[in-house]
């Protein structure tokens, strides 16, 4: 390897590192299907206090559902771009860490809401916010895959 | 982490596949490596095997269907490798940007005004 601190020559790899990483992060973008079944999941999450009262059903068949299809979606989604990227902890990825702590405080806060509007007879107030609620969470998966295609994008921490 | 070169991994094909594997995926499939890489099947075959032989790429085959998939990931001993690797190459590259901005401060543009000058210490006994 020669002296390359005076060889522009040799930099180009990094550079060409640079561009490939871009066209990786790149295919970590989303299908239709994945957002869809993203809001079929959280549906089914924030129709718990509906299904509890109404129905007489525990919340653990549906918890169990909506855990099905988170996997099957990750399943999916990973077959689709051909990159894998696995669940490590809520501050990953770093830039999407605030999107993954409202991912949190969103869901528990919405089901909490809608069990205080139901035990007052607000339904249709309750079905709002079960509705923003999914619409938000949406959002937040789509922020979250942005977090890691920026990551990606940069390496994650090399240069 | 040290900044040193790695023989194994400076040549570009492979550099591209250990630049890529290293950036934060924990597993990439062929098709989405060699298209990243943007290099053919056989490349890739030829140098992931190179890479698998020295230790640093861990390679599972699978099938969906009919179709056979392969993904590939860093060993822990070859994340070590590239991230050291990295870090020389951007050593270079801070200590290139550095030459060259020294070489432009010191031969400014002639009749470019807005260049900034060097300002010559006086002679010693002129006026």
């Amino acid at each position: 390897m020669r002296d390359a601190a005076s060889d522009p020559a040799a930099l180009e790899p990094l550079e060409r590192l640079r561009v490939q990483r871009s066209r990786l992060a790149d295919r970590m973008r989303p299908p239709w299907w994945y957002l869809t079944g993203i809001a079929i999941m959280y549906a089914l999450v924030f129709a718990v206090p509906f299904t509890s009262r109404y129905l007489g059903l525990s919340i653990w068949p549906i918890f169990a559902a909506a855990l099905t299809v988170a996997c099957l979606l990750q399943w999916g989604m990973t077959r689709a771009t051909g990159i894998k990227v696995g669940f490590r902890n809520l501050r990953y990825p770093p830039a999407g860490r605030p999107v993954r702590i409202a991912i949190v405080a969103v869901s528990v806060g919405a089901i909490v809401t809608e069990h205080f509007l139901i035990d007052r007879g607000l339904i249709v107030a309750a079905i709002a916010v079960a509705a923003l609620a999914v619409v938000a969470e949406v959002a937040a998966t789509q922020a979250a895959l942005r977090g890691i295609r920026q990551e990606l994008r940069a390496g994650g921490g090399a240069a | 982490m040290t900044a040193k070169p790695d023989p194994l991994i400076h040549p570009i094909t492979r550099l591209s596949i250990c630049g890529l594997l290293a950036a934060g995926a924990d597993w990439v499939e062929f098709a989405a490596l060699r298209d990243a890489a943007g290099i053919s099947d056989s490349v890739l075959s030829k140098q992931s095997r190179v890479l698998e032989d020295a230790g640093y790429v861990e390679v599972r085959k699978g099938a969906v269907g009919r179709r056979p998939r392969t993904w590939f990931r860093l060993t822990a001993e070859g994340h070590q490798a590239v991230q050291g690797h990295l870090a020389w190459l951007a050593q270079l590259e801070e200590a290139f940007s550095a030459s060259t901005r020294d070489v432009q401060q010191a031969r400014p543009i002639p009749g470019d005004r807005d260049q900034p000058h060097r300002v010559l210490p006086p002679l010693l006994g002129s006026t």
